[in-house]
């Protein structure tokens, strides 16, 4: 049991057992995210951390066997992808894929009225969408010819990890998985995708920041550092654990039962 | 008529048949050829002997007065109104193909001794609406489309029909590209079940110099078919894109022959192709280089996305090369959506449904894309929608 569990809960991932085709990766997992708060996932290659971020929300290739997951106290195991993401779960993927043809800001518009309709909120027009876009895009140091290229078709893995941060700022969900966000990012991109993250950091919203490597950490300050290993939460600590791991790595971590 | 019953006639007993009084020679390419089976190469992916057996109502075409309008309307093969000073002529065709592939082109010209000739002046660009009000008729014209020298028109087509059923429409072009210009044709048309079912088959002449740019849009359900037979000259270009979104059981395709008859010409074919239902799709098309057509570049490609286990696309590409000194290319290809695309889109919000309606419009694009006109790209985009829905709920 993680040390959060005592606090208020938006997500809880209970005993989850997951697999991929035939091999089992997530075996009998814990996690709680509580409102306002980073959990950083860190692990070693292997131990199931992208599977964590799929199986929440609902990737095809995952199947769970096992446990349930709670987001706001509702069961979300067999809901589709679509309705996770419309309640408030979002994952900025690892390798956002490319999607020749559709252009961005319509996708984005798509995507937001479709959230908004949800909430029962009136959708917004070109117009209106178009001025929210640019802000953010300026926010983020986004070229604007981003409205009009097509979804990721021939972004650098900058503008990659920049786009699903942008995402993230136009659909303000409540739950915030980044799976590797930092992978492939220079020192000003880190800054400027950290600067975007941090933005959405209003006391409510729970971030799952999964990563290899320490460095993130140092722009998106966690307030709880969970260990994953071989498909369980094998230790839940303070930030201060990012230094031992640095130090001794994750095989001199043991697990607490 | 049974149009089944002009099958294994002699000329003689065509002839009365079909009221026919001398054009011997037309007579006689039809009958080498015979009214297409299922064992005719070019109609063997589709249920052709079924819509001959029915019984049509045969129309009198008679000309109307013409209204004034912007579009060119065409009602059930008459012309009923046209852009002020328009040329538009009945009269015989003159400039019959005698080397077409598809006996269906001889009966069209045999059932339509008198054609539709519309003259495009200068660098025009023009609306041609072909509009079906009769049910179980075989409604059958032909359009003779000329061109000017160095100009560069469009002609922007399409297909309303009211709420009839079971007519058969065969209709065709025979169209003159001038030397040294550009006609542009863009044809959309969106067909619902059990209204009409068309079999379309042009000729197409590409003067030397000339390009013929030549785009269609085919959307929906039933039975449809273009048969295209296109002529280069000398340095002449054509560009055909084949866009199909089918659903339900439709059948519906294009099949092609592109010759190559003199030296430096070019030609460029795209088909794209997405398959919903059970629907069949057909892309047979050929691309002829004669021995004349020295330095030909010549290129086709068919690209088929599969929207359901039960659908099927027949796409055969060929060549047929007499000389070395050319450059050609043909490929095929059929997949599937892309997974990761899909749920990428639906890890936003995006329904499943409108998840795929957007990648099958992103794949469609680039076709549509090649359409000057915003407005008509907008229509596309629209048609392609209600296409879509037709087999989707919100």
């Amino acid at each position: 049991m993680s040390k959060s569990s005592n606090n208020e809960k938006v997500l809880e991932i209970k005993d989850v057992h997951a697999k991929i085709g035939n091999k089992e990766i997530l075996k009998g997992l814990n996690l709680d995210l509580e409102p306002g708060k980073v959990h950083a996932i860190m692990g070693p290659n292997g131990a199931g951390k992208s599977t964590l971020s799929k199986t929440i929300v609902g990737h095809y290739d995952i199947e769970m066997t096992g446990g349930d997951i709670l987001y706001k106290g509702k069961s979300i195991k067999d809901w589709e992808p679509e309705e996770r993401a419309l309640e408030g779960i979002f994952l900025s993927f690892q390798h956002p894929v490319e999607i020749p043809g559709v252009n961005n800001a319509y996708f984005l518009r798509t995507a937001l009225n479709a959230k908004r309709k949800h909430e029962g909120k009136e959708e917004l027009n070109a117009a209106e969408f178009l001025r929210t876009m640019k802000q953010h895009l300026e926010e983020l140091g986004m070229k604007s010819d981003m409205i009009s290229r097509s979804l990721n078709e021939g972004f650098s893995g900058g503008e990659k990890k920049r786009n699903e941060i942008l995402q993230m700022l136009i659909l303000e969900p409540d739950v915030i998985i980044l799976d590797e966000i930092d992978s492939g990012l220079d020192i000003d991109a880190l800054r400027a995708v950290s600067e975007g993250i941090n933005r959405m950091k209003d006391g409510k919203r729970a971030f799952l920041v999964i990563t290899h490597y320490s460095r993130i950490l140092d722009y998106i300050k966690p307030d709880y550092i969970h260990v994953l290993k071989e498909g369980r939460v094998i230790k839940t600590a303070g930030p201060e654990l990012v230094a031992r791991l640095e130090e001794t790595g994750y095989d001199s971590i043991e697990e607490v039962q | 008529m049974r149009p089944s019953e002009l099958k294994g006639k002699s000329i003689q007993e065509l002839a009365a048949l079909l009221h026919v009084k001398g054009r011997e020679q037309l007579l006689e390419k039809f009958v080498s050829l015979g009214l297409p089976d299922k064992k005719s190469e070019e109609y063997r992916y589709v249920d052709i002997e079924k819509l001959f057996d029915a019984d049509y109502q045969t129309l009198n075409y008679v000309p109307k007065p013409v209204q004034q309008s912007d579009t060119i309307e065409i009602t059930d093969g008459v012309v009923t109104a046209a852009p002020k000073g328009l040329r538009i002529y009945n009269e015989q065709c003159d400039a019959i193909d005698m080397e077409h592939f598809d006996p269906l082109y001889y009966l069209g010209h045999l059932l339509s001794p008198n054609i539709i000739k519309i003259e495009i002046d200068g660098d025009a660009e023009l609306e041609l609406v072909h509009r079906f009000t009769q049910s179980n008729a075989l409604i059958a014209y032909r359009i003779v489309l000329v061109n000017q020298s160095n100009r560069h028109a469009t002609l922007y087509e399409r297909f309303e029909e009211e709420e009839i059923e079971k007519s058969l429409v065969l209709y065709g072009y025979d169209m003159h590209i001038a030397q040294d210009s550009t006609l542009r044709i863009v044809k959309t048309q969106l067909m619902q079940n059990n209204r009409y079912a068309m079999v379309a088959s042009h000729k197409i002449n590409v003067a030397k110099h000339a390009n013929a740019l030549l785009k269609s849009f085919d959307l929906g359900g039933d039975f449809g078919l273009q048969l295209l037979k296109i002529d280069l000259d000398a340095y002449a270009h054509v560009e055909a894109g084949h866009l199909l979104y089918l659903n339900h059981a439709s059948k519906r395709g294009t099949v092609s022959k592109i010759v190559h008859k003199a030296e430096h010409s070019t030609s460029l074919q795209e088909a794209k192709n997405i398959l919903d239902g059970n629907a069949r799709g057909i892309f047979d098309a050929l691309i002829k280089v004669e021995h004349a057509a020295k330095y030909t570049k010549a290129h086709q490609n068919s690209k088929a996305i599969l929207l359901h286990d039960d659908a099927y696309m027949a796409a055969k590409p060929q060549l047929e090369i007499y000389i070395d000194e050319l450059e050609a290319s043909h490929g095929s290809t059929t997949g599937q959506l892309d997974e990761k695309q899909l749920f990428y889109l639906q890890s936003r919000g995006i329904s499943y449904v409108e998840a795929r309606k957007m990648l099958v419009i992103a794949f469609a694009n680039t076709l549509i894309e090649t359409v000057k006109d915003s407005r008509h790209q907008e229509q596309i985009r629209s048609a392609f929608e209600e296409a879509f829905y037709a087999g989707h709920t919100k």
